[in-house]
């Protein structure tokens, strides 16, 4: 018990670790550009924008006169505190506060079709892996793979096109209907799964195949293991050798592996928010992007980082539960 | 003395290459990877310049246009042919320099251990879990969009997950007698890794560079896609910025993205195609375990229960 | 005894592979009866785990029946069901595998593995599930709160016990007991299977024993079946064999056993009376120590392999260092050879004084003089390279030899340690030879460089029993011929006696105890070495058994 608490402790301090390590990226990049990032930033926008909003950015960024290690301390102490800076494209909103929306609706898209699609993806690879002779071994492999190899917001593109302008079953962009107003009732309800499906296929689409084939792998060396084998001189049943016996194992890296690929799965996600309009962080690093506005990408990076090692710590702990070796 | 051919033929490396060769999967990939490889370098001389404006935008194809025009008059045809040249090699130059660095830090932080591993373990880790699309993006908008800017980010943010897979094989290696038995005979370390280990990972480095390929190729193709590559060179990505900027949905020209991003997948599908190749010729257990469901009868094949030929009765 | 209980007829056995299929068991024939223990000897690749595989049918891929009858309890294994076997299975016939420490599920706790089979076959759950399975760890004498832990948790000699506690779980009236004991220490081994032979008596069960190690079924098998290349050759009762048997095949595995009580064998090639060892210490290991710390920046779990040792080899002499699984023996032989870097201590090489605790780079020098023979001969020898490589790259690495000369010495070299014709073996990449071969290749390559000592970490225990032998004699033979020196570690202590001059034996990283060769093996002095000695030698059954 006690060495659960003190590896889920030791997780949460390589994400501590991580975080740290993304502020600082975060605060490095402007100022590893080739020519001071004051000037960049004042030859790029001169004209474009009001001096009071160059100024704002600048702050921002905490490019003061201060020597670097005292700019580094104060863009920490006004991260914690919450503080973003502005942004350019919606002055003078502060980023926080233009995230916050968007991070919400990521979360939701991005975290429901990852877990969808990992969970459809595992229990095909446990079946085919079982069924080796059957028909669904030779032909969902390349099948899934064959899907899994367009980018996630191409193949988003086409869904839109043909669902969504060709045939109308579905709408065309935002998170919700037009008219319905957000809360805790059922037509806001059914209106957010109408919006969300088309997004959510085309990531489940693309990444399912990925974890089918990732768990036929492990589940096959794992049948190969000596305890399975001792199993069958048992006498137990094939059903519980499949899923207690073989699948319950082979279940293990692929779990580490779903935590791993949360980041990479996430970018997927965010491209094709853009594609649909979805207004989460996808659509917004898109118009930060557009408009340049760097303080808002910045924060984009952060939040998402963030959610990601939140995320991660959850896969963690889910470890702990399956796999009894990390409780010692 | 010993002569090279003969050793060549019995050696388990060349088994592999050879079994990789033979291989039907691998094969298939194989072509259509040189397929497109030379058409990219050896068809724009004789089309149309993909850049040249040249009749009514956002024409359906026909016959002189197989894939019709885009918004701006241009070929697509000749846009995907040309648009291959800068992708594929950017891609592919990512590819290796992933693996080349992921072989370097997983390999140096598997071999030697202890706080060098353990330093250069959490540097992987957390390159690892920080979400690639957003990071690339701030880098990619700070720099100067060009192919050199493109290939730095992909490697920046691609490296870890090459490197922390090399890593734990070097691990296993740095473990086995065999690599003890160099060192105690007075090898130098780049000796032993490069002599001893490398070879025999290395269906796990060209899985490496595959898949480091696969992830190139797609994070570029998004990158320019968003308008973060030179929106003036002909490319895969700035095929679709394009097809997307003059909204292509909204006109419903499907023909100015669906080419392209065929392409793309085809590409991508190849290289997994290898991979599946690779990694049935480097699993000697699935070998004969194909060879022995070829012989069974379906009938007689069930879970735990060795087969009885029917020859016996 | 009159009623066969297992009756198998030209059992044979195929393994599809790339080319033609493996005749892995290849017309088999035996019966056993009732109440019997019936051993099966054979070496590894002999097909005797195959056999009693097929007898369940539990081979996997790519395995396939292709001749013969097996007849269990009057019951045709070969043409049931499928569903008439999986309910045979346990029921009539248990089978304690081989690798039974890789058998337990990692991620069910000890109860719910157990507790599988009483729901299967005896639908028991609930509180009763837990009474049986709580007498059955009783009755293997295991602790009733390992019930609810996991494999990863217990220790390979639980590990074993469990599994056997699982095998006993319905009480088949037939039990296969396939290699129970190689992963365990002798003491425990002995202690396994006294206590399976109690059981026996006290159950009446038959009692089918696989092994490679004849010597241990002599003590108390009835009848046994000696397998070479997938065939019984010899199949007597244990009085027959243990008399010689007919077979060549059998008496050269009975010459083969060590003993570590009694008389010495004859033939041995120990140290002549002629051979005067030299004064001064040519290795000389003080105070040595080390601590083995987990990685990661917060982990502060410690281990002490080896605590505080010192001894001293002379020129021409064969020092063995016995001792069991984790007694650091293999920490010693890595600290040596300087694999390892040693947290405390000294390591004297030829009188030189070096606190090799502080120096990060061994010399060249160090590396020539000091070479190592390792246990795994098809680990030690990397599966890309051919023997010319494995054994010229020493010698261009320490400039010893030129191109021109390098093939005619590597020729040599083979045929000294018995590889003949050299030049083929030169050619030969590992997976070309048999294990014994390969052995033989590393033990050349260590030789190459005419080393100062060799330290041999266990270079048999992999090897069969029938080529043990062959290869130790290369050692002696080595030292009379060039006055080699060997630190010669094993946990066999016979071995040791049949080699070494002088005996060192090592328990949880301490020396118990050190004598010349035959006073440590006629008069031990602690009461560990006597442990050793008594389960090394004949008739140790009995005496735990009484």
């Amino acid at each position: 018990m006690n060495s659960s608490v003190l590896y889920i402790a030791r997780r949460f301090g390589f994400y501590l670790i991580a975080a740290f390590a993304a502020l600082t990226l975060n605060f490095i990049i402007p100022r590893l550009m080739p020519g001071d990032p004051a000037s960049i930033i004042f030859a790029r926008f001169k004209g474009k924008l009001k001096p009071e909003a160059i100024d704002a950015m600048r702050e921002s960024f905490g490019l003061t006169n201060d020597p670097i290690f005292f700019q580094y301390i104060s863009y920490l102490k006004s991260i914690l505190k919450g503080d973003l800076g502005t942004s350019i494209a919606y002055f003078p909103a502060p980023v926080s506060e233009i995230i916050g929306g968007g991070l919400v609706w990521t979360i939701f898209l991005a975290g429901t079709s990852m877990i969808i699609a990992f969970l459809i993806g595992t229990t095909l690879g446990i079946i085919i892996a079982w069924n080796r002779t059957g028909k669904l071994d030779t032909i969902l492999p390349p099948t899934l793979a064959f899907f899994g190899a367009f980018p996630y917001f191409w193949l988003a593109m086409v869904f839109l096109y043909l669902f969504g302008f060709s045939l109308n079953w579905f709408p065309i962009g935002r998170a919700y209907g037009n008219e319905i107003s957000p809360g805790y009732n059922l037509p806001f309800f059914i209106s957010t799964l109408y919006h969300a499906f088309l997004p959510a296929l085309t990531l489940v689409f693309v990444s399912l195949g990925g974890w089918m084939l990732s768990m036929r792998n492990t589940m096959i060396s794992t049948l190969g293991s000596d305890y399975i084998t001792f199993a069958h001189a048992k006498g137990i049943s094939s059903r519980s050798i499949m899923l207690r016996y073989a699948a319950r194992n082979a279940i293990l890296p692929n779990l580490t592996g779903f935590g791993m690929a949360l980041g990479f799965m996430l970018s997927g996600a965010l491209l094709t928010e853009m594609i649909f309009s979805y207004p989460g962080q996808g659509f917004l690093l898109l118009q930060a992007v557009q408009t340049q506005d760097y303080p808002l990408m910045q924060g984009i990076f952060m939040t998402i980082t963030l959610a990601v090692l939140g995320a991660n710590w959850l896969v963690d702990i889910a470890i702990l539960f399956f796999d009894p070796r990390t409780r010692k | 003395m010993i002569s090279n051919k003969n050793v060549y033929q019995k050696s388990i490396l060349a088994r592999w290459i050879s079994g990789i060769i033979g291989n039907q999967k691998a094969f298939i990939g194989s072509c259509i990877i040189l397929f497109f490889g030379v058409s990219a370098i050896f068809i724009p001389p004789f089309i149309q310049s993909p850049t040249d404006f040249l009749s009514t935008p956002l024409l359906p194809p026909s016959f002189e246009y197989f894939f019709g025009t885009n918004g701006q008059g241009q070929d697509v045809f000749a846009q995907t042919i040309c648009g291959a040249r800068q992708t594929l090699f950017v891609g592919f130059s990512a590819g290796i320099l992933v693996v080349i660095i992921g072989a370097l830090i997983g390999g140096i932080a598997g071999y030697y251990g202890g706080r060098i591993d353990d330093i250069l373990s959490l540097l992987i880790n957390v390159f690892l879990v920080m979400p690639g699309l957003p990071l690339m993006v701030i880098l990619a908008s700070w720099l100067p969009p060009s192919p050199g800017t493109l290939l730095g980010v992909l490697v920046l943010t691609g490296w870890a997950w090459n490197a922390r897979v090399i890593r734990s094989q070097m691990m296993t290696f740095k473990n086995r007698d065999f690599v003890s038995a160099a060192i105690v005979s007075g090898e130098s370390n780049i000796r032993i890794i490069i002599i001893e280990i490398m070879p025999r990972m290395l269906s796990l480095l060209a899985s490496s560079f595959i898949g480091a390929s696969i992830y190139s190729i797609g994070a570029q193709v998004g990158l320019e896609f968003l308008g973060l590559g030179d929106v003036s060179t002909v490319t895969w990505g700035t095929n679709l910025y394009w097809a997307s900027n003059n909204l292509a949905l909204l006109t419903e020209s499907w023909w100015t993205f669906v080419p392209t991003g065929f392409c793309i997948a085809l590409i991508s599908f190849a290289l997994t195609l290898i991979n599946f190749g690779i990694d049935e010729v480097s699993n000697p257990r699935l070998i004969s375990e194909k060879l022995w469901r070829n012989k069974v009868p379906e009938n007689l094949i069930t879970h735990g229960i060795t087969p009885v030929s029917n020859s016996n009765e | 005894m009159n009623k066969p209980v297992i009756k198998i007829e030209n059992l044979t056995v195929d393994y599809i592979t790339e080319e033609n299929p493996i005749k892995a068991v290849h017309d088999v024939t035996f019966e056993i009866f009732s109440g019997e223990i019936f051993g099966l000897v054979g070496e590894s690749g002999s097909g005797k785990s195959t056999v009693v595989q097929a007898m369940m049918r539990i081979l996997p891929p790519p395995a396939l029946i292709s001749n013969g009858k097996v007849i269990i309890n009057d019951k045709d294994i070969l043409t049931s069901s499928d569903s008439d076997i999986v309910g045979f299975r346990w029921k009539q016939i248990s089978i304690v595998m081989q690798s039974a420490l890789n058998a337990l599920n990692p991620v069910l706790s000890v109860r719910e593995q157990i507790q599988d089979v009483l729901k299967t076959h005896k639908n028991l759950i609930g509180i009763d599930a837990d009474k049986r399975a709580k007498e059955l760890l009783s009755l293997v004498e295991i602790d009733h709160d390992r019930l609810d832990s996991f494999p990863h948790q217990l220790s390979g000699g639980m590990k074993q016990r469990i599994v056997i506690a699982i095998a006993l779980a319905i009480m088949p009236p037939i039990i296969i007991m396939d290699e129970p004991t190689t992963a365990l220490d002798v003491i425990v081994e002995r202690e396994i299977i006294a206590k399976v032979i109690d059981l026996r008596k006290k159950l009446g069960l038959t009692i089918l024993f696989i092994t490679h190690d004849l010597n241990l079924l002599l003590e108390f098998a009835d009848r046994l079946a000696i397998m070479k290349n997938g065939k019984i050759v010899e199949l007597d009762t244990v009085e027959n064999i243990y008399a010689g048997g007919k077979h060549h095949y059998t008496k050269k595995l009975i010459g083969s056993i060590p003993s570590a009580s009694g008389k010495r064998q004859k033939g041995l090639l120990s140290k002549p009376n002629s051979l005067n060892l030299s004064k001064s210490p040519i290795l000389e290991v003080r105070n040595l120590k080390k601590v083995f710390q987990s990685p990661g920046f917060f982990n502060k779990n410690k281990l002490v392999a080896v605590n505080d040792i010192s001894f001293k080899v002379h020129k021409g002499e064969i020092v063995g260092i016995v001792g069991e699984s984790g007694s650091g023996k293999s920490t010693v032989a890595k600290l040596v050879t300087r694999l390892i870097r040693p947290s405390e201590g000294f390591i004297y090489l030829n009188g030189e004084n070096k606190k090799v605790a502080e120096s990060r780079d061994v010399p060249l020098q160090y590396r020539k003089d000091v070479q190592m023979v390792f246990q795994d001969p098809f680990g030690s020898l990397n599966s890309i390279h051919t023997v010319y490589h494995h054994l010229s790259r020493p010698l261009f690495r320490h400039r010893l030899k030129n191109k021109e000369e390098m093939l005619s010495y590597i020729i040599d070299l083979l045929e000294k340690v018995g590889l003949t014709p050299g030049e083929k073996f030169a050619e030969k990449f590992p997976h070309e030879m048999s294990g014994g071969e390969r052995q033989r290749v590393a033990i050349a390559r260590a030789l190459s460089l005419e080393p100062k000592i060799v330290v041999a970490d266990e270079p048999t225990s992999m090897l069969d029993v029938s080529i043990r032998m062959e290869v130790l004699e290369i050692f002696a033979k080595m030292r009379i011929k060039s006055n080699l020196t060997v630190l010669f570690i094993t946990h066999d202590l016979a071995s040791a006696r049949y080699l070494a001059d002088r005996i060192i034996v090592l328990k949880d990283g301490s020396i118990i105890e050190e004598n010349d060769s035959e006073k440590l093996i006629q008069n031990p002095k602690e009461n560990y070495t006597k442990q050793l000695i008594r389960a090394a030698s004949p008739g140790w059954l009995s005496e735990l058994t009484n």
